[in-house]
């Protein structure tokens, strides 16, 4: 009896020194870190921690590489959006796809956000075996700490989910590099796309649904 | 309406049953001062409450301190403390040895199981009308009223489920209400541990694939806990429902008699009402869910001409104002849906695919009039139908021509993929 007190009690301390410290090594947050001209992005933000602008994002992966691409993904609370997209109350989370640029000829700066994209998005049941349970095409839209692609989907089972981003040439969008030697930046999309659109699967999210407010 | 009414009383249930038991065991066994106690744990937890409402909704402070979820961290850790301190104290030799220490730690404990359960449910509850006014409906809309009505009653079916467990809880003996107050207040305990332990995982503060397997469980069967509580509150007025087919209470007299066949008549219909309350959340949980949670019906597709490699619908088959549905079944064999809808004061006609960017080919039904989407419930201003944009239908080529709205079928063909 003594020692079961002294479980749950023990248990009630770890959960309040968890809530109050949360400490993690794992990042979930995109940024650029470009010491001595390393062309690295990595993820600072520990994970499940309030950002500097302050709001909580979980982890899902972070700095799976795609191309060009530094690819982060994360999720938290459905949020509601602009151009008639508020309407939260079918969803449970809000699946986010941060994708920043590597070191490249096409144009952008190291850990810029690449616009233009059209970012499907696939999570699949099962670590990949099963049903695909969300499928959709990222919105782009900003939160406060800046743009992304992103969707409100639900998704009430816990289970471990693959999830699989599909990007597509950001020309499709009509989105143009130039091509002449003085102010082109050497590089052409189809370096990366000839092959067709490029892909990060990640299997493993262990995910069980949360309680956001 | 009934989504607000399922919700509320999801949320609102378990604090319901633990505020009612814990006021029958508190006023049962002790005075003024543990009764003084235990309110001010009640006051405490609902202008909490309204604290962290105003907090999570206008403010970014609940997320600047680590989120929702440290915050129900917290919650559970305070609520562990006093369970443990509770279920240590609150048997009765202890309550009689211990007598007024008893009381202040005894009531103080359940004090703050009152305000864990408050604290933890009710800010969600009273943050819910902050979601009422959707897409720039009006306060005065039927939607927010209807939406208004189903919150109201989810909170009184939680209130009165509260009221007839005190009264059921205090008109049983002592050892059975004290056996489904700890049943109940255990149950809840462990499932917060199961939730603590599911936000201690989505933080990668804990892993494992034992630990995941654990948390998986409790996630996808957490209405078992909920269930088990209902159970443990139903055996209340079953239990006194079947003493009072056989009260054998002595009497000395005939307003004794009365007297006595009152209190019986008072226990059996709390009795009741708890059983009804209970039934009522039962619906709730299966039966409303399922209404609630059941797909709508697309209307079915029309018939329409193909010629010359395009579809020809007539203005007067489209021109009521009403949503009509077409379809062409391309050479792989896959049917590619697209709505027609004449635009309201116009003689214009929005065309567009029957799926979206976002919510794919889920498609678009007609409800009072509106055209929503059927996945993500977005009503579409029929008048931006055939633009770009959110949630609007896939825009398509079309022209009009000789009294027909004409689609190409290469246009069809081409958004294919949409529909697979």
């Amino acid at each position: 009896m003594k020692k079961a007190i002294a479980l749950i009690l023990s248990l009630g301390m770890a959960f309040s020194l968890a809530a109050c410290s949360g400490s993690s090594d794992e990042g979930s947050k995109g940024s650029t870190s470009s010491e001595s001209g390393s062309a690295e992005v990595t993820s600072e933000q520990p994970a499940g921690q309030p950002d500097e602008v302050g709001f909580v994002e979980l982890p899902i992966f972070e700095d799976e590489e795609a191309g060009f691409m530094n690819v982060n993904a994360v999720y938290f609370e459905p949020v509601p959006m602009s151009n008639g997209q508020d309407n939260i109350e079918d969803y449970n989370l809000h699946l986010e796809c941060d994708v920043s640029a590597l070191d490249n000829d096409l144009g952008y700066g190291l850990g810029d956000w690449v616009p233009y994209l059209t970012v499907d998005y696939e999570v699949i049941s099962d670590n990949g075996q099963g049903d695909v349970a969300a499928s959709g095409t990222f919105m782009v839209m900003s939160a406060s700490d800046g743009p992304h692609y992103g969707a409100n989907i639900k998704l009430e089972e816990a289970d471990t989910y693959a999830v699989k981003f599909t990007f597509h040439n950001p020309e499709e969008n009509g989105y143009l590099i130039h091509l002449d030697a003085k102010t082109g930046p050497g590089g052409t999309f189809d370096e990366y796309f000839a092959d067709g659109n490029l892909e990060v699967y990640y299997e493993g999210w262990e995910y069980t649904p949360q309680e956001w407010n | 309406m009934l989504n607000y009414f399922i919700t509320v009383t999801k949320d609102l249930l378990v604090a319901s049953l633990v505020l009612g038991l814990l006021a029958s065991f508190i006023s049962r066994n002790f005075g003024r001062t543990g009764k003084r106690i235990y309110v001010s744990g009640i006051i405490l937890g609902l202008i909490g409450s309204v604290v962290m409402t105003v907090f999570y909704n206008a403010t970014k402070i609940i997320d600047k301190t680590g989120g929702t979820g440290s915050w129900n961290l917290r919650i559970f850790s305070v609520s562990t403390v006093a369970l443990v301190i509770f279920l240590i104290f609150a048997v009765k030799p202890i309550i009689k040895k211990t007598k007024g220490a008893g009381e202040v730690i005894i009531s103080a404990a359940a004090a703050l199981l009152a305000f864990s359960v408050l604290f933890y449910a009710l800010p969600s509850v009273l943050g819910y009308p902050f979601n009422f006014s959707l897409g720039g409906e009006s306060y005065f809309s039927t939607a927010f009223i209807y939406r208004m009505i189903g919150y109201i009653f989810g909170m009184l079916l939680c209130l009165l489920t509260a009221i007839s467990a005190c009264k059921c809880s205090s008109k049983l003996g002592e050892k059975e209400a004290g056996f489904i107050l700890k049943g109940v207040l255990i149950i809840n305990g462990i499932h917060q541990i199961a939730k603590a332990l599911q936000i201690l995982h989505a933080k990668r503060i804990i892993s494992g694939s034992a630990v995941f397997r654990i948390i998986k469980f409790t996630s996808n069967n957490g209405d078992l806990f909920i269930y088990l509580i209902i159970a443990l509150a139903f055996i209340m007025p079953v239990i006194l429902i079947i003493k009072g087919l056989n009260v054998k209470e002595p009497y000395e007299n005939p307003a004794q008699k009365r007297k006595i066949a009152a209190k019986w008549r008072n226990t059996r219909r709390w009795a009741v009402t708890h059983i009804l309350c209970l039934v009522m959340v039962v619906l709730v949980f299966t039966v409303f869910t399922a209404i609630d949670n059941r797909e709508v019906e697309l209307s079915p597709v029309e018939e329409c001409e193909l010629r010359d490699d395009a579809l020809y619908i007539p203005f007067t088959q489209v021109e009521d104002g009403h949503l009509h549905r077409f379809a062409y079944e391309t050479e792989e064999g896959v049917i590619v849906r697209f709505i027609v809808i004449k635009k309201p004061n116009s003689t214009s006609y929005g065309v567009g695919l029957d799926a979206c960017d976002i919510c794919g080919e889920t498609g678009y039904y007609e409800r009072d009039g509106q055209v929503v989407c059927n996945l993500c419930d977005v009503v579409m201003n029929i008048n931006t139908i055939g633009y770009k944009g959110g949630c609007n239908p896939i825009v398509i080529d079309y022209k009009v021509e000789n009294g027909y709205i004409i689609v190409p079928t290469y246009t069809l063909i081409e958004h294919e993929s949409e529909f697979k």
